[in-house]
């Protein structure tokens, strides 16, 4: 059985309910699983709009990502990549009781989060200013097709909800940098670490084919 | 985690019996006292309670719109109520009777108070997301009663494009309290998945594990694999309101039956969600009554999960007559009858359950009966809905109504009234009056078939649903169907009326009034507050009545972590007669 | 213990720089012009590959209990059913109207 070690005493995160450490944390990490689960039937509607709506008006879909940089979408590509390259950092630090090593890597996570809001931010602003607003607001008249405005309400739809899952992402992350301050994660429990983590990397994948479906039509 | 135990895959355990405690001072009612510890209580009972006062109130709302939707009826005319009204009041009758009673009522409720007991743990896996998700559930409502008093809806529970999007009215709040509430239902089921695989007590293997708990299993499965589709149809939807992004609107260039498919995609596995969990009380039920081992363990449990994984290729059969492709039409047909194996599968084995069982006739079982013969009913004519050629017939007319009465009230209500009784000497430590419960459950029977079997030959000679006005030709089958009505109204005053009578004045029930072998009865009625004093281990299925009580009452001697549920356990037999 | 695999530094830069390496060959690939339906495919193939190495390497799966695994295939499973049945309908539609 588990001898009473040093780890005995850093027992404050242990509900009652749970028997020990290793059941809270893989029952926490399925409960994690599970929500991911749901996140893909969630955002998996909407790709279904997308393809339902791509078999129907083919030609719509080249014309209208004409209007989508592929420069910046790369870039934004390589930018979520990369912050899930230093929450993967994160959790080793966490595990190898790195609290320093934690903390930065976060930060940067963060800023590179923040990195891809910002360039979203203009790759939006842009769009308005053309007059192409989402749904009955859509008034641009450079693309000749007559469902234009659905393209683009599936454009928003879809970046919109990533975005605010983007936002979500770095509020968590700022939670856990003020928990980790708190000297609260070591390398018995980082829970919430690794479950962020997992969220964020699923944020990640959702851009991976967002990236293809939108900017790379041609 | 290296321990001595991973090489075999039994491990020895010093066990002895634990009898419950009969008549607690103490227990999960009284240990916290106070509004506030109530609101903020993180404790499955508590909050499964909470949720029974919740989806009472919702059911009572419901109810009357029922009744007043029925008394309109009466006449073929107008009589007290005009069209417009009659189609919110049918709409609000729908959605509060589907989103707010009927999918919480069995998980939710009886779920959140039985899963921790059946598995032996002290609560569920996450009890502060339970909590949470009773407030979503709360938040989702207020939304809804908010739109009640802001205009009102019309659209049906279905929220149909294009006239959804177009309509006066507050859909909007409607749409978005439903939205909310989703996430209550999709954390409902996460929390039990993970309760179920990762907080068994020391024994409880998959196979044996009450039938129950597969069918919570189950439901938890659907609620989080179909319902953030309908978090996204509704979100969509909402857009389409107040942004008109054209998906689902013609007028805009977008497909309104795109929309169909979306709904439907949640809404039909969403009917399993409200059926599949009674199927789990009445295995309980009837094994417990019949005093016998239940009849084809593993062809009830994975037939339980058949029908949740079938539920999700069906749903284009209520779409027959909205414009899908013929292909589709044939596709969906085929596979709706496929729903119908399973189901058989566990009808059969509830009667070879009860074959020559000692059977006790209590009300719970009396419920469970009531279940058979009106679920069949109910499922029968579903199979004659899914049937191409005849539902083009019987698309949108009372058929349809009378089939899913009587799976939803027919099935779930009664499976839920069953568990109800079942469970509430656990719950109340109180028990209700055997003759007035019997009374009502047959007056409700009467009421029932009342109502709706006359439904089934209106729809067939073709009176539509939905309609506040019908041509003469029905008047007698409607006002008939009224009185109905009118006798459930009466079978449900008197079920109040004995059921806080209990709570007030019962008779203390002892802590297993059914002789149950199942985990939660060998505890003290009512429960403690942390459920089990000790660590249980179970040795035995849980329908195993040959062998004697006392190894059902077992528990670890010695303080041990009791980790591994996954494995089974060896009982050391000197310690097991003591006590 | 499955669930405390510990991922060395190199490994993980490893991962990412295969990331890297397959985002520019995804955008490469629309230089030279693949005919229809193929350059779909190369792109959806190219995104598989790289969600897979994210589950697998940066998300664990590849080290986690089976039950985890399992629940991510039957996400996509039932994604994929959605669209599948779906587009049986949207295909495969003859327009009542045609002119609609
Ligand atoms: C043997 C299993 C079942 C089959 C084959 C079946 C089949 C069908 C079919 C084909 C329809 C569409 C009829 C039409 O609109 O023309 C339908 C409607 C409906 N069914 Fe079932 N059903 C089954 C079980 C259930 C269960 C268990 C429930 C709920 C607990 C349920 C609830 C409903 C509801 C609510 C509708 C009407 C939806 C609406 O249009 O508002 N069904 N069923
Ligand atoms: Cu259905």
């Amino acid at each position: 059985m588990s001898q009473p070690s040093a780890t005995e005493e850093r027992l404050e995160h242990l509900k009652h309910y749970f028997i020990d450490s290793d059941q809270q944390f893989e029952a926490s990490k399925m409960g994690m699983w599970v929500f991911l689960v749901t996140e893909i039937l969630f955002f998996g509607g909407l790709f279904l709009a997308y393809i339902v709506y791509r078999a129907w008006y083919p030609e719509l879909y080249l014309l209208a990502s004409e209007e989508l940089h592929t420069f910046w979408g790369a870039v934004n590509t390589v930018v979520l990549i990369g912050s899930s390259l230093t929450v993967a950092m994160a959790i080793r630090s966490a595990q190898l009781n790195q609290i320093k090593g934690l903390i930065i890597n976060l930060w940067i996570t963060i800023g590179l989060a923040c990195v891809f809001m910002v360039i979203k931010y203009f790759e939006y602003a842009e769009k308005f200013g053309k007059g192409i607003l989402p749904g009955g607001y859509y008034t641009y008249e450079g693309i000749e097709h007559e469902q234009a405005n659905i393209f683009f309400s599936i454009y928003y739809m879809m970046t919109g909800l990533h975005g605010i899952h983007v936002l979500v992402g770095i509020g968590l992350m700022l939670w856990l940098v003020y928990k980790a301050k708190k000297k609260v994660f070591h390398s018995g429990y980082y829970t919430p670490v690794e479950i962020t983590g997992l969220y964020w990397h699923l944020v990640d994948i959702i851009w991976i084919f967002l990236f293809p479906l939108l900017y790379l039509i041609d | 985690m290296a321990t001595n135990e991973e090489n075999s895959n039994t491990k020895k355990l010093q066990v002895r019996r634990f009898k419950p405690e009969e008549n607690p001072e103490k227990h999960y009612l009284n240990e916290e006292k106070g509004i506030w510890a109530w609101m903020t209580t993180v404790d499955h009972k508590k909050i499964g309670l909470l949720y029974l006062g919740s989806i009472t109130f919702f059911f009572f709302v419901g109810g009357v719109l029922a009744l007043l939707l029925r008394t309109e009826l009466l006449t073929p005319a107008q009589s007290f109520i005009d069209a417009d009204t009659y189609n919110q009041v049918f709409t609000l009758h729908g959605a509060i009777m589907i989103f707010f009673f009927l999918i919480p009522s069995v998980p939710a409720v009886l779920g959140n108070f039985v899963l921790p007991l059946q598995l032996g743990a002290k609560d569920v896996a996450f009890p502060r997301l339970n909590l949470a998700s009773y407030y979503i559930y709360v938040i989702g409502a207020a939304f809804t009663l908010f739109a009640i008093f802001t205009g009102g809806v019309d659209t049906g529970w279905t929220f149909y494009t294009p006239y959804s999007a177009t309509t006066s009215g507050n859909v909007m709040a409607m749409t978005f309290g439903v939205f909310i509430l989703g996430f209550s239902s999709i954390l409902t089921g996460l929390n039990f998945i993970v309760t179920i695989h990762k907080m068994r007590a020391p024994g409880i293997t998959w196979n044996k594990l009450p039938l129950n708990l597969w069918g919570l299993y189950a439901t938890s499965l659907i609620q989080i694999l179909a319902t953030p589709v309908l978090a996204i149809t509704l979100l969509l939807l909402t857009m389409e309101r107040l942004l008109q992004i054209g998906i689902f609107d013609p007028a805009l260039g977008g497909d309104p039956v795109l929309y169909q498919h979306f709904f439907w995609f949640y809404s039909h596995p969403a009917v399993y969600i409200m059926i599949v969990p009674g199927f789990g009380i009445i295995s309980e039920v009837i094994s417990t009554f019949s005093r016998k081992v239940i009849f084809g363990y593993w062809a009830i449990a994975l037939s339980s999960l058949a029908i949740a994984f079938i539920g999700f290729l069906v749903w284009g059969h209520h779409m027959f007559t909205a414009g899908q492709s013929s292909l589709a039409n044939m596709v969906f047909s085929f596979l709706t009858f496929l729903v119908g194996i399973p189901t058989g599968i566990k009808i059969f084995n509830w009667l070879a359950t009860m074959y020559r069982g000692s059977i006790d006739m209590k009300t719970p079982m009396l419920y469970a009966q009531v279940f058979l013969f009106l679920f069949t009913i109910g499922g029968f004519t579903g199979i004659m809905l899914g049937a191409l050629s005849v539902d083009i017939h019987l698309h949108d007319t009372y058929y349809v109504v009378a089939h899913f009465h009587y799976v939803m009230m027919g099935g779930m209500v009664m499976a839920f009234l069953a568990g109800l009784h079942y469970w509430w000497p656990k719950m109340f430590g109180k028990m209700y009056s055997e003759f007035w419960a019997k009374i009502s459950c047959a007056i409700l029977f009467v009421g029932f078939n009342m109502t709706f079997l006359p439904q089934f030959v209106m729809g067939a000679q073709g009176m539509p649903r939905r309609y506040f006005n019908y041509i003469d030709q029905f008047q007698s089958f409607h006002q008939f169907s009224t009185i109905g009505a009118y006798v459930m109204g009466v079978a449900f005053v008197i079920m109040a009326i004995y059921l806080v009578h209990s709570l007030l004045k019962g008779k203390r029930a002892s802590s297993n009034p059914w002789g149950s072998r199942a985990l939660e009865w060998q505890i003290s009625s009512p429960p403690s507050l942390h459920n089990f004093h000790h660590v249980p281990v179970i040795v035995n299925g849980p329908y195993d009545y040959h062998k004697p009580m006392s190894e059902f009452q077992l528990g670890i001697a010695a303080s041990h972590n009791g980790h591994h549920a996954e494995e089974a356990v060896s009982v050391s037999q000197s310690e097991k007669e003591q006590a | 213990m499955s669930g405390h695999h510990i991922s060395s530094a190199k490994f993980l830069w490893g991962v990412a720089l295969a990331l890297f390496v397959l985002t520019f060959i995804t955008v490469a690939v629309t230089w030279i012009q693949i005919p229809e339906p193929w350059n779909i495919v190369v792109a959806i193939a190219i995104a598989v590959v790289k969600a897979l190495i994210v589950v697998a390497f940066f998300m664990n799966l590849w080290w986690d209990s089976k039950f985890n695994v399992l629940l991510f295939i039957m996400s996509i499973a039932f994604f994929l059913l959605l669209i599948g049945i779906t587009l049986l309908d949207t295909l495969y539609r003859v327009d009542p109207v045609p002119s609609f």
